[in-house]
């Protein structure tokens, strides 16, 4: 029998039962768009993460934070996006000066405070990231840390404070809440009194940032508030920092290592000290460890389907034993049988399969939008843009073909093995 | 006049559970082309199983079954299908793929020869009108009456030009109207198309009608009468 003949019988049986049809494309559906969706998201935020760190980081700057361990190696012991260590070692505000003079190779060091905190003015009230940092030093190892509208006020000429753009305009549509001038309150939980209480304060908006995305506290970001190093010392009451970011004078290799080794030997090897590089790498390999494990999940929810299609193939098997008998009577050969049973599932693992993938696509861009809105009230500065490849879809929509094929396989068999006159004797 | 079916010492046991069944003990049967034959015999005697074996349906436990000049006990599963694809085989009931239309039915078999979807639809059409279902093309067996089922029947056994026709109770479950239609399109096929026919009935007035009647008994034939 010619291929494209058994693929129209196999689509006749299938229309014959289109809810189950329907239930068997759903599952593999589910299945793909999971994965799909995972993968989109991890690869967007891969993405995201290597643009912050490539166009907020120039090669020859190092950052050191908290979590060094004793075998000396550059170790991933940061936390993004949360501050303290939580293991009672402290970075301070004032060793800034210390770490300068360790070597002439030493351009700059600047402190960094990061606390998640509220916006609240009239007509907003929003989940942001609160860096307290110097702005001159700032804007000088960052140059996307430049005004759009309005200014970014010379320290320590007033207290102003600065907004990334998305803080303005959550839904980025150009309506904008805030704009220079305008006063805005900010909060923050404080956790170290009991009961916690919201510290706050107002104060005025100076300027507002272009659009940079970012959101992992690498960089500026666009869901991020930056207000003067001193007065985030004062409103969080701390003279600790999150992370000191050291900029040199050249990006060799040797000089990366010895700065590096005198800056671990300065805080007795209780500190991190990486490159942008080096980051990137830590970074991507965590997600993709995350985007294994989590793909490997969906993955599960696959063979659950796979399965479904299994029992309900071996029922349709009962159910079609004449029809199979009345098939080899008229000299359809076994394995042509069996390519129908498999042509079948190959129909439903395809059409599963592209549901999967579009549905996917939709999905992760719902999320990355949840996450970018700040609606949930968390993450709201993070810019995520999903990136699926030609890769992953193709391979998605294999990933389907197959599942359902190998459940196929065993039904698809026994209905081929069927004898005529056994089949045909079948009521 | 050459042979195209011949039984030797045929025998076929069924095993139901550790019981033997002899369906079949020892039948010496021949059938020469263009002929046609009845085969009569009370319920259990073997009629269908003599048929299936024929039809390359089932192997022989023992004997041999030329069908065609090929020892159909030799064949392996494939080899059997392609025999098939050369016989027309007509059941007593449940004959046609239910979701598919009459013409569709017709037109499956010949795609399962390879046949293409041009060929076909020509063909399957001509051979619907040829049994005198020319308006009932795209009904489903269900739309059909069981008369009407039973001509789509032939029509698809006839779809790839078989040496010879094989029919069990074709008119089993059809009003004596409706069965001397179909045993005038039987009798046609024979006498204008030269179709060898082998025939299963209860039916003693239509089986004395063929050339030559085989009465089973037991298993067994009991008498090979030419009428
Ligand atoms: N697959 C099978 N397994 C076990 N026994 C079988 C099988 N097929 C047929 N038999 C037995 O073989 C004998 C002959 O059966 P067969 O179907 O050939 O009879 P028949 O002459 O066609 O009867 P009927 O007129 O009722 O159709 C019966 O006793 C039957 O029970
Ligand atoms: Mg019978």
């Amino acid at each position: 029998m010619k291929i494209l003949d058994i693929l129209r019988y196999a689509f006749s049986a299938i229309k014959l039962r289109k809810f189950r049809a329907f239930l068997n494309i759903l599952g593999i559906a589910i299945g793909i768009a999971a994965i799909v969706s995972l993968l989109g998201i991890t690869a967007g935020l891969q993405a995201s993460i290597t643009g912050e760190l490539t166009q907020g980081l120039s090669a020859n700057s190092l950052i050191v934070m908290p979590g060094g361990d004793s075998s000396g190696q550059d170790s991933p012991g940061f936390s993004i996006g949360l501050s303290g260590s939580g293991s009672g070692f402290n970075l301070y505000i004032n060793q800034t000066s210390d770490i300068e003079s360790l070597s002439p190779n030493i351009t700059s060091a600047i402190a960094i405070i990061q606390r998640t905190g509220r916006i609240v003015s009239d007509d907003l009230n929003r989940s942001v990231t609160i860096y307290g940092v110097d702005y001159d030093a700032y804007a000088q190892v960052y140059p996307s840390f430049s005004a759009e509208s309005g200014y970014i006020p010379v320290n320590p000429q007033n207290d102003d404070i600065v907004l990334g753009s998305r803080v303005v305009d959550p839904a980025q549509n150009g309506t904008q809440f805030i704009v220079p001038g305008d006063d805005v309150s900010l909060l923050w939980l404080n956790a170290t009194v009991l009961p916690p209480v919201y510290e706050n304060y107002t104060v005025q908006v100076s300027g507002v940032l272009g659009k940079v995305g970012g959101g992992f506290g690498l960089a500026p970001s666009d869901g991020a508030v930056y207000i003067p190093l001193s007065t985030a010392a004062d409103f969080f009451d701390t003279d600790a920092c999150d992370m000191i970011v050291v900029t040199l004078t050249n990006s060799d290799n040797a000089t990366m290592t010895e700065v590096t080794n005198l800056i671990k030997t300065y805080y007795s090897g209780q500190v991190a000290v990486v490159s942008s590089d080096v980051l990137a790498a830590v970074l991507n390999s965590v997600l993709s460890y995350l985007q294994l494990f989590l793909v490997g999940i969906a993955a599960i929810s696959l063979l659950v389907a796979g399965v479904g299609i299994m029992n309900i193939m071996m029922v349709s098997l009962i159910e079609r034993t004449r029809e199979i008998g009345i098939l080899k009577a008229l000299g359809m050969k076994s394995r042509t049988v069996l390519m129908i049973f498999l042509g079948e599932s190959v129909i439903l693992g395809f059409i599963g399969g592209v549901v999967g993938v579009v549905g996917g696509w939709v999905i992760a861009n719902g999320v990355t939008w949840v996450l970018g809105s700040g609606l949930l009230g968390i993450g709201g500065n993070l810019s995520i843009t999903p990136v699926l490849s030609p890769l992953v879809i193709f391979g998605a929509l294999a990933f389907g073909v197959g599942i359902s094929v190998i459940f196929a396989l065993y039904p698809a068999w026994r209905a081929s093995k069927l004898r005529p006159v056994d089949a045909i004797r079948h009521e | 006049m050459s042979t195209i079916v011949e039984a030797i010492d045929l025998r076929k046991t069924y095993m139901l559970g550790k019981v033997p069944v002899e369906a079949l003990r020892g039948v010496n049967l021949k059938v020469e082309a263009g002929d046609f034959i009845s085969i009569l015999g009370p319920s259990g005697s073997g009629k269908s199983t003599m048929l299936n074996l024929i039809g390359a349906l089932d192997k022989p436990t023992s004997g041999v079954l030329r069908v065609g000049g090929v020892d159909i006990g030799r064949l392996n599963d494939n080899h059997l299908a392609e025999v098939r694809l050369k016989i027309g085989f007509v059941f007593q009931f449940f004959n046609l793929i239910p979701r598919l239309s009459a013409k569709a039915n017709v037109e499956l078999a010949m795609s399962i020869a390879d046949m293409n979807s041009a060929a076909r639809s020509k063909r399957a059409a001509g051979l619907l009108n040829a049994v005198g279902l020319k308006d009932r093309m795209y009904h489903k067996p269900a739309e059909l009456s069981g008369g009407q089922q039973q001509r789509v029947a032939i029509a698809r056994a006839l779809a790839n030009k078989p040496k010879f026709l094989l029919l069990d109770e074709p008119t089993g479950n059809v009003d004596s109207k409706t069965a001397t239609e179909i045993m005038s399109l039987i009798h046609k096929l024979n006498r204008e198309h030269g179709v060898s026919i082998i025939m299963v009935t209860h039916d003693q007035k239509l089986a004395s009608e063929a050339r030559r009647t085989v009465h089973m008994v037991d298993g067994e034939i009991e008498s090979d009468l030419v009428n």
